[in-house]
């Protein structure tokens, strides 16, 4: 299921969860680099550049904004932020700096995978892209603008499509309100978040998902939205 | 006499001085009236010339004089009298239509109508005066009555302080060119000590150098003093010295008693909120004090209960693990893994706790779809609701909700942990909303063992659930419901327990007003 030897960067200051990200990470057949520091890991990115960077966001000598911000300046490498509970505001500002994605401390081994997958294969992808997105139970075609849900067609509004088709061309990664509404309605309807809840439902509807036990669309609460994958 | 009476008594200037700010033609009035009623009398003499026989006549005439001297000064009342003796004269005497005197009675006549005006004029103008002093003094009275009633009612030195300065600045004749007040820290301010500062300013911006407060502070006695164009006087009490208040260009010692006796009332008042505060402040700290020892136990059992399944778990597997079955391994690890996330769910409310006891909890309001919560929350507590049977029915009137969504989630996570801890295995928890009118009602019912009667309300009393500690909670500390309550009060809303149905369980029910329900999009989500 992996590609052996992918590399991944992680830096993070505390031992312990260095640690344990790279025992697991090299069970499942990554390569694994080290960084204590901020400064260390953008040397390590411009050295050896990793497939992804795991990063944390409270780093002993370099302010995590700043990392994304000074990677971003010259590399379109994934991040995966990990962030401590509680302050949305710091994930929404990490995401908006340029990060892919984040998991929240303390988080179990299962999710920091799912993440880390959904991300290389995003990168893969963006190597070969297609139109084609298939996952469980939902098929979707970009060019011809086809849905389909367990082989039944589906037919949605533009809107619903815009939605679908942002959120399928994430692959999982999380889509913040901000950036869903600047995509779907452009700019000027940043705040408007009831348009987009309203939309969400009425596309979860036609798409035969229940709400409280989502298939496809999943809501991550005071963020935005991602596919489940 | 009181100073208040001093200050009430005092004269003020007299409607006949007039103020200069008044039009000078404002002061032909009464000359203008006295012409008009002089003519008025003429007028009635003539046209009703049986009505008045030779001798009353002159009885009109003088009639006319004493109304115009009742109601205007001396000026007026003079001209009115000498008139009508001269239309008396004119009209009414021998010879007709001729200035000259025949008779002598009509020489007295004249000195009769001259007589009268003076008397009465003057009586007139002494009583108008009396009754605009009265009204000055009654405006003054009712001005300090108010005074009194804004110090009575302030609940703090600021409104005192501004009760203070709001009345200096109206002080009867010219008010203070500036006002300053300083104030000492704490009431304990003994005189000599370091300068008061400054807290109230109004008026020029005159310079007014420290070592000038600092000297007037320390030769702080109960007489005010006079300092260059600043006039001093203390705010103080006989349990002591509060501050200093600094008039500028108050001349008049009328002026400075009024201002001493504001400044006394004011620093009673003063004093007062001071005591207030004082007293508030011991009571919040001794109750803080009981709260820290509670949380402190209950911590300390909370997060060693977690932990200490978490090093068993960990150090048997360590030692023993090779000789474990893997189901067994598995158990402990689950047990580990279980136990870490109790502990983070503890942690999490510790930390909301101390976020809305220090009142820095933020709202950071959205749409928000109460299914996503709902979601949010069962997902959440996947594993604690392992085993329990959970049904969710929101009804489609209710509209999308104007809140911050991660605090309510968190308070539906609060009170899925609660009834998820009382449930027996297998039990059933219901989660039902509805719109009832402009506010939407969600109940949570469980089939635990219910909550008594007078317990109902003091559940969600954070100091009673932290004290209670552990004896009643199988688990948890039992800040959940508090913060829940505090998260839900937060948005408008009420939580409140109550019986379950057919006697079973508890029903938690929790009212948030729709806020913005009216611009709730509609329904196609397209503009």
């Amino acid at each position: 299921m992996t590609t052996p030897a992918e590399t991944l960067l992680i830096v993070e200051d505390e031992a312990q969860i260095r640690k344990f990200v790279r025992i697991s990470l090299e069970a499942q057949g990554y390569q694994v680099l080290e960084a204590r520091l901020g400064e260390e890991g953008l040397a390590t990115c411009l050295a050896s550049p990793p497939h992804l960077v795991i990063l944390d966001l409270g780093l002993p000598d370099l302010d995590g904004m700043d990392f994304i911000r000074r990677l971003r300046a010259w590399s379109t490498l994934p991040i995966l932020v990990l962030s401590v509970r509680a302050s949305e505001t710091e994930k929404i500002q990490a995401l908006d700096a340029g990060a892919n994605d984040y998991v929240t401390k303390p988080f179990g081994i299962g999710e920091l995978m799912a993440r880390i997958r959904v991300l290389l294969r995003k990168e893969e992808r963006r190597a070969t892209p297609s139109a084609q997105f298939s996952f469980p139970g939902l098929r979707v075609d970009l060019a011809r603008r086809e849905v389909e849900v367990d082989g039944a067609p589906v037919s949605l509004s533009r809107k619903e499509f815009a939605l679908l088709s942002l959120l399928v061309a994430s692959q999982g990664q999380v889509l913040t309100h901000e950036r869903i509404l600047r995509e779907v309605w452009g700019a000027g309807h940043q705040e408007d978040t009831h348009y987009l809840r309203v939309l969400v439902g009425n596309l979860r509807q036609k798409l035969g998902d229940d709400p409280m036990r989502p298939r496809f669309i999943l809501t991550v609460q005071g963020v935005g939205y991602r596919l489940a994958v | 006499m009181t100073p208040q009476a001093a200050i009430a008594l005092k004269p003020m200037t007299l409607p006949s001085a007039l103020p200069s700010g008044r039009h000078p033609l404002r002061l032909l009035v009464p000359y203008l009236f006295a012409l008009v009623v002089v003519a008025i009398t003429v007028a009635s003499a003539f046209l009703l010339p049986w009505l008045f026989p030779h001798a009353s006549r002159s009885l009109l005439f003088l009639t006319g004089v004493l109304v115009v001297a009742a109601r205007s000064s001396l000026g007026p009342s003079l001209l009115a009298s000498f008139l009508s003796f001269l239309a008396f004269n004119f009209f009414f005497t021998e010879p007709v239509h001729t200035f000259k005197v025949a008779d002598d009675g009509d020489v007295t006549t004249l000195a009769f109508f001259l007589l009268v005006s003076a008397i009465s004029g003057n009586l007139a103008s002494r009583m108008r005066q009396e009754m605009a002093e009265r009204r000055a003094s009654l405006e003054r009275i009712s001005q300090l009555y108010a005074f009194s009633r804004r110090l009575a009612s302030a609940a703090g030195a600021d409104e005192v302080l501004d009760a203070l300065t709001d009345q200096l600045a109206r002080l009867p004749g010219a008010p203070p060119g500036a006002i300053r007040i300083f104030l000492t820290a704490t009431s304990e301010g003994p005189p000599g000590g370091s300068p008061p500062r400054e807290t109230r300013r109004r008026g020029d911006d005159l310079a007014l150098a420290p070592a000038e407060i600092q000297a007037a502070w320390e030769r702080h006695g109960p007489e005010p003093v006079q300092r260059g164009p600043w006039l001093f006087l203390p705010l103080a009490t006989d349990r002591g010295a509060l501050g200093l208040v600094a008039l500028a260009d108050i001349q008049d010692p009328e002026q400075r008693e009024s201002a001493r006796s504001l400044c006394y009332q004011a620093a009673v008042a003063l004093d007062r909120t001071r005591l207030v505060t004082d007293l508030a402040g011991a009571r919040l700290a001794a109750e803080t004090e009981q709260l820290r020892a509670a949380l402190l136990s209950s911590v300390s059992h909370d997060l060693r209960t977690p932990l200490a399944a978490i090093i068993g778990s960990a150090t048997s597997l360590l030692e023993y693990g090779a000789a474990f079955s893997p189901e067994d391994r598995r158990d402990l690890l689950t047990t580990v893994a279980n136990e870490a996330q109790h502990l983070d769910r503890h942690i999490q409310n510790l930390l909301d706790m101390t976020r809305l006891g220090q009142g820095t909890l933020q709202l950071k309001r959205d749409w928000v779809d109460l299914r996503d919560l709902i979601a949010g929350a069962l997902a959440r507590l996947k594993e604690v609701l392992a085993g329990l049977e959970v049904e969710v029915r929101i009804s489609p009137e209710v509209p999308l909700l104007w809140v911050h969504g991660t605090l309510i989630e968190q308070a539906l996570v609060n009170l899925l942990d609660n009834a998820a801890k009382f449930s027996p295995a297998g039990g059933r928890i219901a989660i039902q909303a509805e719109r009832d009118g402009q506010e939407v009602v969600i109940d949570l019912h469980d089939q635990g063992p219910g909550i008594p009667k007078e317990e109902r309300e003091r559940i969600f009393d954070m100091f009673y659930s932290v004290s209670r500690g552990d004896r009643a909670n199988r688990t948890g500390s039992g800040l959940g419901l508090a913060i829940c309550r505090g998260m839900i009060a937060a948005h408008g809303g009420q939580i409140q327990a109550l019986p379950g149905e057919a006697g079973w369980g508890t029903r938690m029910r929790l009212r948030l007003p729709l806020v913005n329900a009216e611009i709730t999009p509609q329904p196609e989500g397209t503009p």
